[in-house]
């Protein structure tokens, strides 16, 4: 048989449990308990909202369609840029270990709020104009994207191995930092290749 | 004294305010939501006006600055109602949470009294019960195992 002291422990932490349970609303206003993992996702979908059917061989004059998405799982809204770059193959591409963007110029660009947990998607039509081709390269004056003419004057070889002329549509993601009161490379970035056969 | 003109028209410093002016909202709109509003709505405007400032920089790149400086304008306009809406949010969600916390604090201290008054009254019946057990126990001899 227990002791009348032991039963005095039992009851204190029974007391004890008791108002930590009763006190627990008010608690969850106080303390912040730490979340996940903070990230962002960025993605490009084909024209029927999903990862098929992208755009490879392209031409000049035709209007191709593509789907951009983000979304925030960063713990609170969230500010960010989606810049829309257009590189050959020998230009850079973003460094993921270094963490740095691709050093080309954006085209274009959209800017999005974005609630923690939701996403957002926008579609982001692109065609050529004035392509042409000469010896081994081929040269792509203006980009259209999103009905805004770019000049570009892009040119890249003929790739032996793979057999085309190929560029990339390249995506990066851009957050705005609070600390540093600028926009910072997210490290995320996706693109598509294009091989413009005609 | 030569006179240096900006060849775009005030387009870039429109562009430059109208950055920062949607910077300060979203920091705002940031604020309001640490404090427990309820953003959406102000999240909402800000893509609008976000929508707004990637035209005027797309214009600016395409040489078109007039279109440029007006959109950037409308922006800055709209960004700074955006801001003030936000640190209204604001204010009233502070308000809103200290009720509420002041609320729960209360409603707390009650519950843990009465538990701990019922928890005194029970201790003491079990006291009670306890000795009432103890006095009606009988004496016994213990056999001893050596023996």
């Amino acid at each position: 048989m227990l002791k009348i002291d032991d039963y005095k422990l039992v009851f204190m932490s029974a007391g004890l449990i008791g108002i930590l349970l009763f006190a627990s609303p008010t608690l969850s206003l106080v303390l912040r308990l730490p979340g996940g993992e903070k990230f962002s996702e960025l993605w490009i979908l084909g024209p029927e909202h999903m990862a098929e059917d992208y755009p490879f061989n392209v031409e000049a004059g035709e209007e191709y369609l593509v789907y951009v998405g983000v979304g925030n799982h960063m713990g609170c809204s969230a500010y960010y840029v989606v810049y829309v770059k257009f590189r050959n193959q020998n230009e850079p591409l973003p460094n993921a270990t270094a963490a740095t963007p691709s050093p080309l110029p954006p085209l274009y660009e959209y800017r999005v709020f974005l609630e923690d947990g939701k996403t957002w998607e926008a579609p982001l039509t692109f065609s050529f104009s004035y392509v042409s081709r000469f010896e081994n390269q081929c040269l792509i004056e203006a980009l259209i994207i999103n009905n805004v003419t770019f000049s570009i004057d892009k040119s890249t070889a003929w790739d032996v191995n793979n057999i085309g002329y190929y560029y990339q549509l390249l995506i990066e993601l851009w957050i705005y930092n609070v600390e540093s009161e600028d926009f910072v490379f997210h490290n995320r970035f996706v693109g598509i290749w294009l091989n413009m056969t005609g | 004294m030569p006179l240096f003109v900006s060849a775009d028209d005030g387009a870039s410093s429109a562009i430059s305010e109208a950055n920062d002016a949607l910077r300060r909202a979203f920091e705002a709109v940031l604020e309001a939501e640490r404090v427990g509003a309820n953003v959406s709505g102000l999240i909402v405007k800000l893509n609008e006006v976000g929508g707004l400032l990637a035209e005027a920089e797309i214009a600016y790149k395409n040489g078109n600055f007039s279109e440029a400086v007006s959109k950037a304008k409308e922006c800055s306009g709209l960004a700074d109602g955006v801001m003030d809406e936000a640190l209204t949010l604001k204010g009233k969600a502070l308000a809103m949470g200290q009720n509420i916390f002041w609320q729960n604090l209360s409603i707390t201290l009650v519950e843990s009294a009465v538990f701990l008054i019922f928890l005194f009254f029970v201790w003491d019946w079990f006291k009670r019960f306890y000795s009432k057990k103890l006095m009606k126990m009988k004496p016994e001899v213990a056999v001893d195992a050596e023996d």
